[in-house]
């Protein structure tokens, strides 16, 4: 079959190009074209690189060795077992975040906190599913305050792998997302709409299995909740249950009447085969690719319903299907600003001073950590990669190469392309690249910028 | 004329040719001269301004003698200072600057505006707008099938500047066929040079083979959009740097104001005589739904302050004939306030369209306060309308073809 395909792409290639122009450059756009380009997959270590990209934020080349010496259900293991891993070291370098004065840290202090797990922790899937709630289960600056956010974040890296009712039930009493969504004022007499709705149309079952009645009948169910302390909103990271707020009278939300808490609500929600579906897709397309198969999204739903709604369940059954190390799944994902940014600090090496520049560098890119552009999250994928951004991208690893200049290892330019791009470029960009190392001696830096700027490197 | 897609194609393969400026950028930064503003002085201009998270349109333009308004704006209720428009109407207080537009006649309201069976949701129910398409998709936009127009008639000035937004996206109603392009700034809008020993190395014909080879190697869709991206982008970077990079904004714009900011780069770009044709900005932050007064009224006064600077602006260097601003938000908000001094989301909201091309005045029909449907505006104006009227009447578009229907099209605009 792969014989007979790019055979066929051959004489093809040699067709659309013959009329263009001279003999050397159709040979080149052929051999581009016939490359084994998924062959990475088939390699232990191409495995455990792909893994590590997508499970967590890209690895040094010693990571790559250790993982690749495993099998792959002993990577899986290695990569879903975090709680087994000690993060002390990088719990120790991380820096202490100002969370006692009254308005709490800063944006950019939280932010390059964060960015720094992202690179240093010995968890990587922790980090990653922290992100993948925080792009869900929304919540931001624009209207929470960086103390909440920071508690958030500490909630959904708790809850990374948690039973998703539970985590719901958290998350509808955070403060963060009470002040993103209005919770906090939402009291008996004075419904709210704006959790209940958002609730239902992006985190469990999406638009069309609700009616405009059940977003009305579940707002009163969500009363009662508040901010502890009260006029300084943004700056309070305790809830609690006030009784006199709480609208104790009978709901009817789908079809069932009652004295409703928030809490049943959610326990109506997460058990709908619309949720599982949903969310299932969201964390397929997350690790694996987008718009997956029917029968994979219903083999998912399966696996979610049949675990009591744990999504650890979920996840290490993406990790354990053939589709993830699939064709299809290779290269299928864009890295998003934090994936790349994170990548290029952890593959490369990077000091304490790396973080803040770094942190600055993805708002050009197309995203600032805790300012989702709104309640759905970033849009990802392909709108990641526009004019605007892929400058940014390009000229991000200039300048991140620039930075190291002095303290980058001596490395081979096939040691750069393993580690970075499993050592599977277009014969004409490995051909590029060699030109280049050949031409500027000794300039790690340039070479290091060079590979950052593939096409390859700008995919997961 | 050449089309843009006959352009890009034909880019392709010089390319790979390794010449110091790849002739694919000689061809852009002529095609961008010729499209100076002296050239092609019929050319117009559509700024959208986008609100987004629904704008409260019942105290943007404010039916302040309706018993039915106070009752249902307990808290909210603008009672002081409303700029009126007749005996009925009037506009916030902070829109002074729209205000002092009206007076001029270069001001137009569209009242009610919205589509049948509302969508309360923010997303579906901006897809319904970006794409004028009751349904929503993910389909080109509206003013993205505008675009693939110009570029099918040949009116394409073949560069990526026709489209612009504000921004690190571009919005889905400039999804087209053809390169839209997100700035941030014109100034950093360049792959940085890299300096070894003092001397600059090329690393722009190195990047476009690495991308030109992905486009074959790599996966679709990414292997083409990459090729594609860089192309533009550095077709785009070359045409602003061949510009007279010398533009100074003829009014002041406010500080530490985003949509001002916005405004300003869209100014600059269409000053700089870079062929815009269409531009777009947004200004968030409208889903008041706790303590809306204060956000709301900071919102607006943003709004006006910065759409009063970007005319200003705009006048002084000569394009204020040639611009049509027109606002947009994904709905308005319930009639009746929640008990959280916010207003939960609605439906039916009034439409801006500012500037000399105007026919100042109010349009359609201010949506009855007491005959709601669910707590909620029945509209009065279909969208779709709205967007004819623009297409046809300002931008001399097929507005049926474009939009896949025939809408009434308003007298909202001078021939």
């Amino acid at each position: 079959m792969l014989a007979t395909g790019a055979a066929g792409a051959t004489a093809a290639a040699v067709a659309v190009l013959w009329k263009g122009t001279d003999l050397s450059q159709i040979l080149d756009r052929v051999r581009d074209l016939t490359h084994d380009y998924q062959g990475a997959l088939s390699t232990s270590r191409g495995r455990a690189a792909h893994l590590l990209r997508r499970a967590g934020f890209g690895a040094t080349s010693k990571q790559l060795d250790q993982y690749a010496a495993m099998t792959t259900s002993a990577m899986t293991q290695a990569v879903m077992n975090y709680q087994l891993t000690s993060n002390a070291g990088l719990e120790a370098n991380l820096p202490t975040l100002d969370l006692a004065s009254a308005k709490g840290p800063s944006a950019a202090a939280v932010q390059s906190w964060w960015l720094q797990r992202m690179v240093q922790s010995a968890r990587p899937l922790e980090e990653k599913m922290t992100l993948f709630w925080h792009g869900l289960l929304t919540s931001g600056l624009d209207k929470s305050g960086t103390e909440q956010m920071y508690t958030q974040n500490q909630l959904f890296r708790k809850m990374a792998l948690a039973n998703f009712d539970d985590l719901l039930k958290a998350v509808s009493k955070d403060p963060a997302m009470m002040v993103y969504l209005d919770t906090e004022t939402n009291r008996k007499g004075k419904p709210n709409e704006n959790y209940a709705r958002e609730l239902m149309e992006l985190f469990t079952t999406g638009i069309g299995h609700y009616t405009e009645d059940d977003v009305r009948e579940s707002a009163r169910a969500f009363t009662g909740w508040t901010l502890k302390g009260g006029t300084q909103l943004r700056y309070t990271s305790q809830s609690v249950f006030v009784p006199r707020y709480f609208d104790s009278g009978q709901k009817t939300f789908m079809g069932k009447t009652g004295n409703l808490t928030g809490d049943d609500i959610v326990e109506m929600l997460v058990p709908l085969r619309a949720t599982a579906e949903r969310l299932t897709t969201k964390l397929f397309t997350f690790f694996a690719y987008p718009n997956p198969e029917p029968a994979i999204v219903q083999h998912l739903a399966d696996t979610f319903q049949h675990s009591r709604y744990n999504v650890g369940a979920v996840v290490s059954e993406i990790f354990a299907m053939d589709a993830f190390y699939s064709p299809k799944a290779y290269r299928a994902l864009v890295k998003s600003p934090a994936e790349l940014v994170a990548a290029t600090l952890r593959s490369t090496g990077a000091d304490a001073k790396a973080f803040a520049p770094a942190n600055t560098a993805m708002g050009p890119m197309g995203q600032v950590l805790f300012y989702p552009p709104n309640v759905a999250g970033w849009p990802a994928g392909t709108s990641w990669i526009n004019s605007t951004t892929l400058l940014s991208r390009i000229n991000f690893a200039n300048a991140a190469a620039q930075r190291m200049r002095a303290s980058l290892p001596t490395q081979s330019l096939d040691q750069l392309v393993g580690t970075l791009v499993d050592g599977n470029l277009s014969p004409t960009t490995r051909d590029g690249l060699q030109a280049f190392a050949n031409a500027h001696p000794g300039d790690q830096a340039g070479l290091l910028f060079m590979v950052m700027a593939t096409p390859e490197f700008q995919l997961s | 004329m050449f089309s843009r897609r006959d352009f890009m194609r034909q880019g392709l393969l010089p390319v790979f040719a390794g010449s110091a400026v790849p002739s694919v950028f000689a061809n852009g930064v002529a095609a961008a001269a010729a499209d100076s503003p002296n050239a092609t002085p019929n050319d117009r201009i559509l700024v959208l301004v986008q609100l987004a998270g629904g704008n409260d349109g019942l105290n943007t333009v404010i039916p302040f003698q309706d018993a039915a308004y106070h009752d249902a704006r307990p808290t909210l209720r603008q009672d002081q200072g409303v700029l009126t428009l007749n005996q009925q109407l009037g506009l916030h207080p902070n829109l002074k600057g729209l205000k002092a537009s009206w007076d001029a006649g270069q001001l137009a309201i569209v009242q009610g505006v919205g589509y049948p069976n509302p969508n309360l949701s923010h997303f579906a129910s901006m897809s319904i707008w970006e794409t004028a398409n009751v349904t929503g998709g993910i389909g080109d936009g509206w003013l993205g099938r505008y675009l693939n127009y110009l570029d099918q008639v040949g009116e394409s000035p073949n560069h990526a500047l026709e489209g612009v937004s504000a921004g690190s996206l571009v919005p889905p109603e400039l999804r087209s066929k053809i390169p839209v392009t997100a700035l941030q700034s014109l100034k950093t809008f360049r792959l940085q040079p890299v300096n070894e020993h003092g001397t600059q190395v090329d690393i722009e014909n190195p990047l476009m083979k690495f991308y030109g080879a992905f486009k074959t190697a790599g996966p679709a869709p990414f292997g083409a959009l990459l090729d594609t991206t860089l192309q533009e982008a550095l077709q785009a970077s070359h045409a602003l740097q061949a510009t007279d990079a010398s533009y100074q904004a003829k009014a002041t714009y406010p500080a530490n104001s985003p949509i001002a900011s916005s405004l300003k780069l869209v100014a600059e770009t269409i000053v700089s005589g870079l062929g815009v044709r269409v531009a777009h900005v947004t200004l968030g932050g409208f889903d008041n739904h706790a303590r809306e007064k204060p956000v709301h009224d900071k919102l607006l006064l943003d709004l006006d302050v910065a759409l009063t600077a970007f005319m200003q602006d705009l006048q002084g260097h000569g394009f204020g004939d040639r611009v049509l601003v027109m606002t947009w938000s994904e709905f308005g908000r319930r009639v009746k306030e929640n008990g959280s001094a916010g207003t939960d989301h609605g439906t039916a909201a009034p439409m801006f369209l500012l500037g000399a091309p105007v026919k100042g005045g109010l349009y359609g029909q201010q949506p009855s306060l007491s005959a709601l449907d669910n707590g909620n505006l029945k509209f009065t104006t279909d969208f779709r309308s709205v967007y004819a009227s623009v297409l046809q009447g300002y931008l001399k578009a097929p507005a049926s073809d474009l939009l896949g229907g025939n809408y009434e099209i308003l007298p909202l605009l001078k021939a």
